[in-house]
């Protein structure tokens, strides 16, 4: 490996982020953390993160989607590729589901929480 | 709408009652359009979407009471007023019980007809209002429950990761009596978060609104998709599963997420409840315009007083606190709504100690 890589978590929740912080860097990633969208766009713009992990639920239910939106139609950021952490689950409004969702679905990828850390190194790995 | 002026249609075969009350209802502001038979009269009725309309019994070609039937189905909200010129007691009765919110016979004075619409309009006004109240007041319980949900679910999420972080020992090195306990601790708030997510399931779930995003759906993949995603938890419980469908099974009309939801539901719980060894069949096949699926299993089995009652919510054959086998008795009630929103049937039959079959039918799409 040549250079470590960077990944940037934007979420809310600051006990949630640690948790994802300490076993991404168990595999060996450099981690920066944000705790809402304005931050994070900050923070991408500084350090320019291989991979980026983002919640779609926080201040506004919708802060993430919309901000994975302005990134893919950004064409400094589009590709950095985009994990989606979703905590709704199941048959709501609020589920961030690929069928339906499709116009959201500019990110690579997406992930519940909780998440086991196996799940997650796997995911992370096949996008960097 | 206001209340003084609103969008009349009047059906009746009779020019003389159609030009009569056009006169009258115009000259107190209301927009009137007029029809001589059933047949116009309700497709004018789609176009128009009127607040009130009068319809005449007894005319020739499509009867009055089918009008009446039709509007009643697609608008229940708007007033419908019958105008016979046999006011037998028992027509207007019937009419009434079609819908109808009052009568008015044959001849009529303008001051008589004026009255009955002034009322009938008042009336359209108050189901208006507590239809807007009740879509309100729905909406914000809807809202309520997802907020809830999610503050609810977010500590224990968080809580979980940590969990994963000491469990795969990334913080460190734990003993192994630790390391139980942490283990129980992670098991059982994912039970409670699983608890958490199958309740808002059922809470939110809109019937019309899924219904909306219908598509063709072949259950053959639906069967084969949930077969694949139960797999390891089969092979754990070491018991066989297996799929039986035609090539050509028809499609039906649903939700793909949903009927997912269905099959995972009912396969889980046939897996769930068996024994060592035991098989898991899923079988599909067409039968009277019907697509049938039935998923039998030779486990456990149920006593003959349960079976009414494991579709309701939280109902559990072995209670909760004690029971060998954990859930959260959400998962039939579930698999029933989702059922009902697809317009199946499902039934369930058991013999304790031998096994279950549960069978469900879907009505076929272009039959
Ligand atoms: N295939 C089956 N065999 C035996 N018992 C079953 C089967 N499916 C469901 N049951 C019984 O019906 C009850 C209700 O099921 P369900 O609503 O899915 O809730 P849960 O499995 O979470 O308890 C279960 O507690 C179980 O006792």
């Amino acid at each position: 490996m040549t250079q470590k890589k960077r990944i940037l978590i934007v979420d809310d929740d600051p006990d949630f982020s640690t948790a994802i912080q300490k076993i991404l860097s168990s595999a060996n990633y450099d981690v920066d953390v944000a705790g809402n969208v304005k931050d994070g766009m900050q923070a991408i713009e500084d350090k320019m993160p291989d991979l980026i992990l983002l919640d779609v639920m926080m201040e506004k239910y919708d802060d993430g989607f919309n901000m994975c939106y302005d990134l893919k139609h950004d064409d400094r950021y589009r590709s950095i590729p985009v994990i989606i952490i979703t905590a709704v689950t199941e048959v709501t409004g609020l589920k961030f589901n690929p069928e339906t969702d499709g116009e959201y679905l500019d990110a690579e990828d997406y992930v519940q929480k909780p998440i086991s850390a196996e799940a997650l190194l796997d995911k992370v790995k096949r996008l960097i | 709408m206001s209340v003084d002026k609103a969008r009349i249609l009047v059906i009746d075969d009779e020019k003389v009652i159609r030009d009569s009350c056009k006169r009258i209802l115009i000259a107190e502001g209301h927009i009137v359009k007029s029809a001589e038979d059933g047949d116009i009269g309700l497709s004018l009725f789609k176009e128009f979407r009127p607040d009130l309309v009068l319809v005449d019994l007894k005319m020739p070609g499509m009867s009055g009471m089918a009008v009446l039937e039709e509007i009643e189905s697609s608008d229940a909200n708007v007033i419908k007023i019958v105008i016979t010129g046999y006011a037998t007691v028992s027509s207007a009765v019937d009419a009434m019980k079609r819908g109808a919110y009052d009568f008015i016979p044959k001849p009529f004075t303008p001051d008589e007809i004026l009255l009955i619409v002034a009322r009938g309009l008042e009336r359209r006004h108050l189901l208006l209002e507590s239809e807007a109240l009740r879509v309100e007041r729905e909406m914000r319980r809807r809202n309520m429950i997802s907020l809830v949900s999610h503050e609810l679910r977010a500590p224990l999420a968080a809580t979980v990761q940590y969990l994963e972080v000491i469990l795969g020992g990334m913080a460190g090195e734990i003993s192994s009596e630790a390391k139980e306990m942490i283990d129980r601790c992670d098991i059982r708030i994912k039970e409670l978060l699983e608890l958490l997510s199958r309740w808002l399931n059922l809470a939110t779930f809109d019937p019309m609104k899924i219904a909306e995003h219908f598509q063709d759906i072949n259950l053959s993949d639906v069967a084969r998709e949930s077969i694949e995603v139960l797999k390891s938890l089969a092979e754990e419980k070491k018991v066989s599963l297996s799929l039986d469908t035609p090539k050509d099974l028809p499609p039906i009309q649903g939700s793909k997420m949903l009927l997912e939801e269905i099959f995972t539901n009912l396969i889980g719980n046939a897996i769930k409840y068996n024994k060592v060894g035991g098989w898991v069949k899923v079988a599909l096949y067409e039968k009277d315009h019907e697509v049938w699926v039935e998923i039998s299993d030779n486990g456990l089995g149920m006593k003959e007083e349960h079976l009414s009652r494991i579709f309701e919510e939280f109902y559990r054959v072995d209670g909760r606190r004690n029971a060998p086998i954990k859930g959260s008795g959400l998962g039939l009630s579930i698999v029933k709504k989702m059922v009902d929103a697809h317009t199946g049937m499902i039934d369930v039959e058991s013999k304790f100690g031998e096994g279950t079959t549960f069978k469900i039918s879907f009505p076929k799409f272009n039959i």
